[in-house]
């Protein structure tokens, strides 16, 4: 505090970080700064619905409504014959939501928070993953829109029930990890952030959101075009909220697990390194 | 005397953007700069405008990342820039009080300790709880200016914060700047006005196109820069 500054060894604001330390240093920062995290998720949650007279319910009314269209669409105007393709639909609608926004925003993370950190130093990762836990926070509450299904089509409540927060968790992560190596080119080249608003659209069709593993495989076997569609980050962790919730089991290949992991392990590691190295210079240019 | 900032050949240059770059612009910053400031030291950085007082400050609170040469501190640094800077509209002034000591390293229980001296030193009374977008752009800088100085660095760095408000809120608010300076002993300043300058500063820096012009006693600082201004009027 003020007047102490005697007793406090000089140290260097900018010393070096050894590159293979920095996915470490990330998860460090953030511990250190848990409770400035806690205070802008809190902050973000309070400001997104406050004005909103049915306030968080709608977490849960914006995939309950999208589910609702899509179902009236496939089940009534496509003519599907499954009775839990409404299901199916608003789970692929939370878990690719869950994913694009954690994306999206800690994309433009360093873009969105210029005004936090110009005045503070403080680590910018806590900005990236302020908004993603938001959103991860809100689509942990739009599950709840899950539970009149239940009792409409009597679905099992069995152990793997506990397996749905963790592949929700796995494409925030992931949706994080990306982002956190494309927000410093964001800041740098900001065609990036329209390349981003257009991967999510694109991204809705690609993923299994509409269409389910099951469909994806009696359609195009196991072959090379399952090796791409593996590629796609959100297809496993998507099917096994489904399996979790219906209490089915996707035939889903021990590569296509192994895929899931290793692109999100890999997102993380590159991401955290370049974040770390790029971002402060970064914020420069914004 | 105690070190409490050591900044070794600073360059920052910001990037020329596109439609400029063929025209060899020389790029805004701040270029080899070297300084110290002691501990009791009152440091008051002047210049017109765009000469790299504020980039300076960034860089001396650890915000911008130097492109080379190196900058030590001892113990906690404060950048007061932009009044209302960083405060969210939907959230009331409380919230945001509680948001910006967390930006500033602080806890809730630190927090809880000051918030009754916020809220007085601020005049929101009832206000304090109603969302920012309730309020005016004077209720905004008197939150800013009492969040801000509430809490305390062991180096605090000000930039042209200070003349917000209404007469009598001004005059507060400098009070509260000095009390500040005494409490924490080092201060570096950035202002325009060079009365508030003369009478707290110990030591002045002036700048120009980002390099320092002259460094030394402020009469002979402020003498240096009113001849500035005289030539290039």
């Amino acid at each position: 505090m003020a007047g102490t500054g005697g007793e406090k060894p000089l140290l260097f604001l900018w010393g070096k970080r050894s590159l293979h330390r920095l996915p470490l240093i990330v998860f460090t920062d953030l511990f250190r700064s848990r409770h400035l995290l806690r205070l802008l998720v809190k902050r973000d949650l309070n400001a997104r619905y406050r004005r909103a007279y049915l306030g968080y319910a709608w977490a849960m009314l914006e995939p309950l409504l999208l589910a609702v269209v899509y179902t009236f669409i496939f089940t009534i105007l496509v003519g599907s014959s499954d009775p839990l393709y409404s299901v199916k639909i608003i789970l692929g609608i939370i878990g690719w939501s869950t994913f694009a926004r954690s994306l999206t925003t800690s994309t433009k993370s360093l873009n969105s928070s210029i005004n936090l950190f110009q005045f503070a130093r403080v680590p910018k990762t806590v900005f990236a993953t302020s908004g993603t836990l938001t959103n991860a926070v809100l689509a942990l509450i739009s599950l709840t829109c899950l539970i009149p299904f239940y009792f409409i089509h009597e679905l099992p409540i069995t152990v793997n029930l506990f397996m749905l927060p963790v592949w929700l968790m796995i494409l925030s992560f992931t949706g994080w990890a990306i982002g956190l190596l494309l927000a410093p080119i964001a800041c740098k080249i900001p065609d990036i952030l329209n390349l981003i608003n257009f991967l999510v659209r694109a991204g809705f069709f690609l993923s299994p959101v509409m269409w389910t593993y099951d469909m994806f495989n009696s359609r195009f076997g196991s072959g090379w075009h399952a090796i791409v569609a593996h590629m796609n980050p959100t297809v496993v962790p998507i099917t096994g909220m489904r399996d979790a919730v219906i209490g089915e089991s996707s035939a889903i290949p021990g590569y296509g697990y192994g895929m899931c992991f290793c692109i999100g392990l890999l997102a993380y590691i590159f991401g955290a390194m370049v974040f770390e190295r790029k971002a402060h210079r970064a914020v420069v240019n914004v | 005397m105690i070190v409490v900032m050591r900044l070794e050949d600073i360059t920052l240059e910001y990037p020329v953007p596109r439609q400029y770059r063929k025209e060899n612009i020389l790029p805004s910053g701040v270029r080899n700069i070297s300084l110290e400031v002691k501990q009791g030291e009152v440091l008051g950085i002047i210049g017109r405008n765009g000469s790299g007082k504020s980039t300076l400050l960034k860089i001396m609170a650890g915000v911008f990342p130097p492109d080379s040469g190196t900058i030590a501190a001892r113990g906690s640094v404060s950048l007061l820039a932009g009044v209302g800077v960083g405060f969210h509209k939907e959230l009331t002034g409380r919230e945001n009080a509680y948001l910006y000591g967390a930006l500033m390293g602080r806890t809730t229980e630190q927090i809880d300790e000051l918030i009754e001296e916020i809220q007085s030193f601020a005049e929101l009374n009832h206000h304090f709880d109603r969302p920012i977008r309730t309020y005016s752009s004077g209720m905004k800088s008197r939150l800013g200016i009492s969040v801000a100085t509430a809490f305390k660095p062991d180096l605090l760095l000000i930039d042209e914060v200070l003349g917000v408000g209404d007469v009598s809120f001004r005059q507060k608010s400098e009070n509260r700047v000095k009390d500040l300076i005494a409490e924490s002993g080092s201060v570096v300043i950035v202002s325009h006005s060079m009365g508030l300058l003369k009478s707290i500063c110990t030591r002045m820096l002036l700048i120009e196109n980002g390099s320092v012009v002259e460094m030394g006693i402020p009469t002979d600082v402020m003498n240096t820069y009113s001849q500035q201004m005289r030539v290039n009027e």
